[in-house]
């Protein structure tokens, strides 16, 4: 980790509209799926993402690479130059996106929020996505060899088939796929290596920054294992940047440098993986910590006792969101919504009460 | 095999073996599976995708797809409410006996309750329905026995949940709903298919908390699957770890769990990632899954074991032995008395 920050995520807000229809009127609500929300991720970083369905997770990760278009805040990007990479591109291209890079440029940064057209297509090898199924991420029809070229045949990186092939089998390599399957149809391969294949897939263009969408989720206990220790081989290789979105906490500490806890759309807790598992502050990250059954059956099992179900988005609580189901609320919990701010170095914790707590783990 | 004459024995299984014919042949993911369930007490069968412990306890309840073949030497003794001790595997698919079995004696839960759930009667229409077959009651009682469960399982207001659909509850709440549908039928074994896997910690720790407090009321049997050895550690009394068809490892919960004697078991709970260590990088077990239809010879583990013996462990296939009180191991490096061999 070079401690360079890569991506700035300011006030990032994802508002979906719900509209029902009856007979004589028409009513649009708004679901707030993410809610001023503010972070950063270093170069060569995980930043762990976690929460229950409904928190807006995968709509955090798919909103930063403009798969959804968010509807308000702002996402930087910071290139090693200050520049985009326009290397490949052709002089009647550069000529097509002129206009809309001067609007993209800013603070040395380039305002992802704001790409559109050429200047987003060609800004798209740079990211990249890896899937929670393997099974359903892959096109039955097509061989490895050209599901992994795909991103560079699209984004017109590369055009000469022996340049795509000799970064196909590099990059097969590195994620320990048999060269010799790179012929070979998908449905020949098992979970594990079907997720190597997306792997090598997210990583062929050589992006800066990876979203892992539930990523091992899907995968059985020993091979999961192989794909995270992978995937952190990968990160210092290559030095690429993760996200790495999943409901199982346990797999996000192995993972992640950094770990931000979702509640409903909006962060409760961002802090360094270390501090956040040791040293939470927020009573849904010790609930959350708390309900984790460990292989261990000594190990006392007290799941902190959450009442009730995750709200719905649609009717979030006011105040802090969470006070419906915390056990420590009081009554300035559900009149007004906490601030969002820094009690430690690098520890961000919204809620009034956090410096009260004292949630601390023994390790084992 | 299994000790026989202990009070409190409602089932008992042995050498079960499950076949299917298949276009590319045929596969057998279920070979000489053992195992035995007391009243009160939980069974916990682990173990990852196509280890067979789904289709284990189907058969249980004859709801085996029409191409499967059961094994000759199959024995599943079940004893009944009334004392009868019923020989499963005798029983047909249909018919008065095995309908009888199927939830008034063995109920079970599944994964995803969305699914189990019929999406065009209420919740409450599907409870009554259950509860007038295996307990004999008319409508309006039913309805006030399935407000009673619903209220058992900690739905709130169930009197005006009895009349929703399944699609209008939240995930945790659909499969509250389900255990208490299991429940009014009365069941006193309960099979539960990995009832928390599709739900979020927080609420898969309140219905593991239920299920747990209502096992106690009611002394139900139960066999819990899952492919969490945390849950395991948390509700089972027993557990047996399956690896593709058969169980490698048995014994107490807290014995395994501290003192795992297979490779395979040895390996899953260390690929396990921890909570504690943070900074440890993780040991997976090498190499993958074989497919149903390149199940390896000898031990079906042996092509992933670091301890395999060549020669042995790729030609024949380790029989149990028995160690100490209650376990059993399925390998080689263990011999006749369960000590390691090697």
């Amino acid at each position: 980790m070079s401690g360079e920050t890569l991506i700035e995520v300011r006030n990032l807000e994802v508002r979906f509209p719900i509209v029902t229809k009856t007979l004589f009127r028409t009513r649009t609500v708004d679901l707030r799926a993410v809610d001023d929300v503010s972070f950063d991720i270093k170069r060569g970083e995980t930043v762990g993402l976690v929460g229950e369905s409904g928190s807006g997770k995968t709509t955090i990760g798919r909103a930063i690479l403009r798969a959804i278009d968010p509807t308000g805040g702002e996402v930087i990007y910071h290139t090693a130059t200050g520049d985009l990479d326009l290397a490949h591109a052709s002089e009647a291209e550069l000529q097509k996106i002129r206009p809309n890079l001067q609007m993209a440029f800013r603070e040395g940064g380039v305002a992802l929020h704001a790409l559109a057209g050429e200047a987003l297509r060609l800004f798209r090898p740079r990211m990249s996505l890896v899937f929670q199924d393997p099974y359903s991420s892959l096109n039955p029809r097509m061989t490895v060899r050209d599901i992994i070229a795909e991103p560079l045949v699209a984004s017109g990186l590369m055009t000469k088939r022996d340049e795509i092939d000799a970064r196909v089998r590099e990059i097969a390599g590195r994620c320990k796929l048999n060269l010799e399957h790179l012929r070979r149809f998908p449905h020949a391969f098992s979970g594990g290596q079907r997720q190597r294949i997306c792997i090598a897939r997210a990583l062929v263009s050589r992006p800066d920054f990876v979203v892992c969408d539930e990523s091992v989720s899907a995968l059985d206990v020993s091979i999961q294992a192989e794909i995270v220790n992978l995937l952190k081989d990968l990160q210092e290789e290559m030095g690429v940047a993760f996200l790495f979105i999943a409901h199982d906490l346990s797999v996000v500490a192995q993972m992640s440098h950094r770990v931000a806890v979702l509640y409903v759309g909006k962060f409760v807790e961002y802090a360094p993986t270390e501090k956040l598992f040791f040293t939470p502050r927020h009573p849904y990250t010790h609930a959350l910590l708390s309900a984790i059954p460990q292989a261990d059956p000594d190990a006392a099992f007290e799941p902190i006792r959450l009442t009730g179900e995750i709200p719905n988005p649609l009717a979030a609580p006011s105040g802090c969101r969470f006070h419906t189901r915390c056990p420590f609320a009081k009554e300035r919990c559900s009149a007004e919504a906490p601030a969002w701010r820094e009690v430690a170095e690098e520890h961000f914790v919204a809620c009034h009460f956090a410096e009260e707590f004292d949630f601390s783990r023994r390790r084992g | 095999m299994a000790d026989e004459g202990e009070t409190g024995r409602m089932l008992t299984v042995e050498n079960l073996s499950i076949g299917f014919r298949t276009d590319e042949g045929r596969i057998d993911p279920v070979q000489g599976v053992s195992f035995s369930v007391d009243r009160g007490r939980t069974l916990g069968l682990v173990g990852e995708s196509g280890s067979g412990k789904s289709i284990s306890t189907k058969a249980l309840m004859q709801l085996l797809p029409g191409t499967a073949i059961l094994g000759e030497e199959t024995r599943m003794r079940y004893r009944a409410k009334d004392g009868r001790e019923v020989a499963v595997e005798t029983l047909g698919r249909t018919g008065e006996e095995i309908r009888r079995l199927r939830g008034g004696e063995i109920g079970m839960i599944f994964q995803e309750p969305m699914a189990s759930f019929s999406p065009v009667y209420t919740i409450g229409n599907q409870m009554m329905e259950a509860i007038r077959l295996h307990r004999g009651m008319r409508r309006r009682e039913a309805r006030e026995f399935a407000i009673e469960m619903l209220d058992k399982v900690g739905i709130s207001n169930p009197r005006g949940r009895v009349d929703q659909y399944a699609h209008e509850m939240s995930g945790g709440m659909r499969q509250r709903a389900m255990i208490a549908l299991t429940l009014s039928a009365g069941p006193q074994l309960l099979i539960a298919d990995e009832p928390t896997t599709a739900l979020d910690v927080t609420i898969q720790a309140q219905v593991l908390e239920l299920m747990r407090g209502l096992q106690d009321d009611l002394g139900m049997g139960m066999i819990f699957i899952t492919h969490d050895l945390g849950v395991i550690a948390q509700i089972a009394d027993e557990v047996a770890v399956m690896y593709l068809g058969t169980i490698v490892e048995r014994g107490p919960t807290r014995e395994v769990i501290r003192n795992p004697q297979h490779p395979y078991t040895i390996g899953l709970l260390e690929a396990i990632p921890s909570l504690d260590t943070l900074t440890a990088r993780l040991s997976p077990v090498p190499g993958d899954i074989p497919s149903p239809h390149a199940r390896p010879r000898g031990c079906p583990f042996h092509p992933r074991c670091s301890k395999a013996i060549a020669g042995v462990c790729d030609t024949r296939a380790p029989v149990e032995t028995r160690a100490e009180e209650g376990r059993a191991v399925r390998c080689w490096l263990y011999d006749e008395a369960g000590r390691s061999a090697a």
